[in-house]
């Protein structure tokens, strides 16, 4: 469940979004909608707690209010975002980061249970052969970045209680829209609930039913 | 060949590659003064990569001499020095070219900095603020 009450957000004097309220239950994917610039993915960075974006109003999950939360608790409170540009970090190794993950989320499992896991979700996924001895997205495609955004969503699912997913179709090929829909599916049925941006006609129409409309936020 | 030199002091290493080279320095105390040379022969083509992780007060004090001398000729190379000087510790490298052959191709770059605050970001919305232990240990790891 996530429940966003007055929500106010801007980036230095730039006021983005105006007393925004929306409830979505656990289960539930909400679609949200707007032309370009009108708010959606600074809708996601301010649930997710980017500290350049000053919020105000209330943010409530199951574990409670997000609003003054710096970015990290929520995350270990169960937020999980799927960025629209990941970046690529220099010096992090790719397996590294999922070791930290691991360590700092609390997810069960040895080091050569997680190398395991991790190689086959790559795999899963369609990333290239050693993928987890590279730097982080380093000389990656967006359509790769993408799918590591996607391998992570996976991996944490078991602990996300709020799925943000901003454009996670763009870049991908037409056959890894179903392994979203799947990733959906999967966090709906853990009462888990999504936000959704997307521009991709089909899954605009497939979660069409719960929509959120941003043109005048 | 992959070196690691962990608190080191002075260093001083001749390389005479046939293949791609990687140091990593991790200095969390006290000055490290390295100096490699790089001296290949006729014929080869090598990478040298070069990282150096620097925190607290310490200092890393880095030269990478390449060294072509006037009978070696195609050799093919390319020396990349990446520091990351955290909180108020000093790294100071650079790369050195001495060739005396006109059949060499040799390239050379050197980037110093943290993360950005993209970067920083992105890890927070994983629950990670730690940053220096990830870069520490994805270069010990790697």
């Amino acid at each position: 469940m996530i429940k966003v009450k007055n929500l106010s957000a801007s980036i230095g004097d730039k006021q983005i979004l105006d007393n925004i309220n929306f409830t979505v239950e656990p289960g539930e994917c909400l679609l949200i909608t707007g032309p370009n610039g009108s708010g959606k993915s600074t809708l996601l960075h301010t649930i997710m707690g980017r500290p350049d974006i000053t919020a105000s109003g209330s943010i409530v999950i199951r574990n409670g209010e997000l609003i003054d939360m710096p970015c990290h608790e929520r995350s270990q409170a169960g937020v999980f975002m799927a960025h629209q540009s990941p970046p690529a970090i220099d010096g992090i190794n790719t397996m590294t980061l999922f070791k930290e993950i691991q360590k700092v989320q609390n997810v069960a499992g040895s080091t050569s249970d997680l190398i395991k896991l991790t190689k086959s979700l790559f795999n899963w996924i369609g990333l290239p052969e050693g993928w987890e001895k590279r730097q982080f997205n380093n000389g990656a495609s967006g359509g790769e970045r993408k799918k590591n955004e996607l391998t992570q969503a996976v991996y944490l699912q078991g602990k996300t209680q709020v799925l943000l997913l901003d454009e996670p179709d763009s870049g991908l090929e037409q056959s890894s829209r179903q392994k979203i829909i799947d990733l959906i599916q999967e966090t709906k049925n853990r009462r888990g609930c999504v936000l959704l941006v997307t521009h991709d006609k089909e899954l605009q129409e497939l979660y069409s039913a719960n929509k959120l409309d941003l043109s005048n936020a | 060949m992959r070196k690691v030199f962990i608190n080191s002091e002075s260093i001083d290493f001749l390389v005479l590659p046939y293949e791609d080279v990687e140091f990593v320095f991790i200095q969390t105390r006290k000055k490290c003064t390295a100096r490699i040379t790089i001296r290949p022969k006729a014929n080869v083509k090598f990478k040298v990569k070069i990282y150096i992780y620097a925190e607290g007060d310490s200092e890393v004090d880095c030269v990478c001499t390449l060294n072509v001398s006037k009978e070696v000729s195609g050799v093919e190379t390319d020396i990349q020095i990446r520091s990351w000087p955290f909180d108020k510790s000093k790294i100071k490298a650079r790369p050195e070219m001495f060739i005396a052959n006109s059949n060499i191709i040799a390239n050379h770059g050197n980037a110093l900095g943290t993360l950005k605050p993209e970067d920083k970001y992105y890890l927070d919305s994983r629950g990670i603020t730690d940053y220096k232990e990830l870069v520490k240990q994805s270069l010990l790891n790697a």
